[in-house]
């Protein structure tokens, strides 16, 4: 018998000869799994930090993004399913962009950073992963959006090589991820810890959809928990909900929606909270802590506004304000 | 009253047919409410020929993943037991 165990994420994937996992794109050829999509990304662009979200790292620098097919998850609201849910062999529209040649392109590009982003980094597992130690010895930051489904060895293991990641929380609620996502909450919420323990620079977003997560008290809890586990500082982005894919049938998120959780988000003690996806809300930008001092202004993905000192501090109070602010920030092996 | 009879029966044999065609949708419905995707339970059929055809034009990779191990045998009882697409 040559079916083989994936160990990557916490499906749990028995793979017969021939067949994939449920990713689409980690497929076993002759009782060995193959990467399929290594070093062929199908999306290659170049974002601004902002648009990750990633608001406390390196605001207003460019990276370079890159996704390839697959995903393990399969949110009836996926808004790259035109990639995340295909395999390898049914891209129209494949890169040959090995780590060594995606390093001289980021860095072409004048690129201080790569996000392996858009469908879920997670199965491009070993892709990142060389891609991220090469990065690193170049001196380029690596960025991680992901949904977090991710076991914790390969996790703990891939983190050393990260500096930042935006992870999607999204729901404090099992059903909730089994009905819209197919997967479960606990790993999540273990990844995020996990990255945080690692020192990965974390910030967490919660796509709020009308009817299906948007009750305070579930939007309470989370951010409760992520006070709780992650710490005040963590910067938790509420996001709006645009129909598309297979969840056409509910309107976009109300923006007042979004401002309640961003209140029931600070009332639980976050210092940082964002909307997002509100093109000119207030809540797109950064303020003080202590003083409420504005000090980063955002319009979309712009920043119209800085006055945060060189070292990350209010002008005003000089509260430091946490973040990785400029890449000599980046500490240790990180840098 | 024969013919009475008669539009009986075909009364009758339409209702089945509505309350079948109900059934099968109802089925269709739970089968696609059902949590996509848990613990073991994923693998998905390919076109493996296109696959392969890919790999050999270098459109895909050949590399072999890390994190995956021989299914043991506790595992296999455990697949047969459980899931496929």
């Amino acid at each position: 018998m040559s079916a083989v165990t994936c160990e990557l994420c916490p499906r749990g994937c028995v793979i017969p000869e021939g067949g994939a996992g449920d990713c689409r794109i980690r497929v076993n050829l002759g009782g060995r799994l193959r990467a399929t999509t290594y070093g062929r990304p199908s999306a290659v662009h170049i974002d601004p930090m902002e648009k990750k979200p990633l608001y406390h790292f390196l605001p207003g620098t460019p990276v370079f993004s890159i996704a390839t097919a697959g995903c393990n998850l399969h949110c009836l609201n996926c808004q790259n399913w035109q990639l995340s849910q295909r395999g390898g062999e049914e891209m129209e529209q494949v890169y040959r962009l090995d780590p060594p040649e995606l390093i001289r392109a980021a860095k072409a590009e004048g690129c201080r950073s790569i996000a392996y982003t858009y469908s879920d980094p997670v199965v491009f597992y070993e892709y990142v992963y060389d891609s991220a130690e090469l990065a690193r010895q170049e001196g380029l930051a690596n960025c991680f959006v992901t949904a977090a489904y991710i076991n914790q060895h390969p996790l703990r293991q891939l983190c050393r090589l990260l500096d930042a990641a935006n992870a999607d929380l999204k729901a404090f609620d099992d059903g909730f991820y089994r009905q819209v996502n197919g997967a479960t909450l606990k790993p999540v919420l273990d990844a995020l810890v996990t990255m945080r323990e690692e020192g990965v620079w974390l910030e967490v977003t919660n796509l709020v959809i009308p009817t299906l997560n948007d009750d305070p008290a579930v939007i309470r809890r989370l951010a409760r928990w992520v006070r709780a586990e992650l710490g005040a500082q963590t910067p938790l982005h509420f996001s709006r909900f645009q129909p598309q894919y297979r969840m056409r049938n509910l309107p976009p998120t109300p923006v007042e929606t979004l401002d309640r959780a961003r209140r029931e988000a600070q009332d639980a003690g976050l210092e940082h909270v964002y909307v997002g996806n509100v093109l000119g809300h207030a809540g797109n930008s950064t303020y003080c802590p202590r003083d409420g001092t504005l000090l980063i202004g955002r319009v979309g993905f712009m920043i119209t506004d800085y006055a945060l000192t060189a070292d990350g501090r209010c002008p005003s109070c000089n509260e430091r304000v946490p973040g990785v602010w400029r890449s000599a920030d980046l500490s240790g092996d990180r840098r | 009253m024969h013919q009475l009879r008669h539009i009986h029966e075909r009364e009758l044999r339409f209702l089945g047919l509505v309350l079948i065609t109900g059934l099968v949708i109802a089925l269709q419905l739970v089968d696609s409410l059902r949590p996509l995707g848990l613990s073991g339970s994923g693998w998905r059929v390919i076109d493996r020929q296109a696959v392969e055809r890919r790999i050999e034009s270098g459109e895909l990779s050949d590399r072999e993943a890390s994190w995956y191990h021989p299914l043991s045998n506790d595992e296999a009882r455990a697949a047969r037991a459980g899931s496929a697409p």
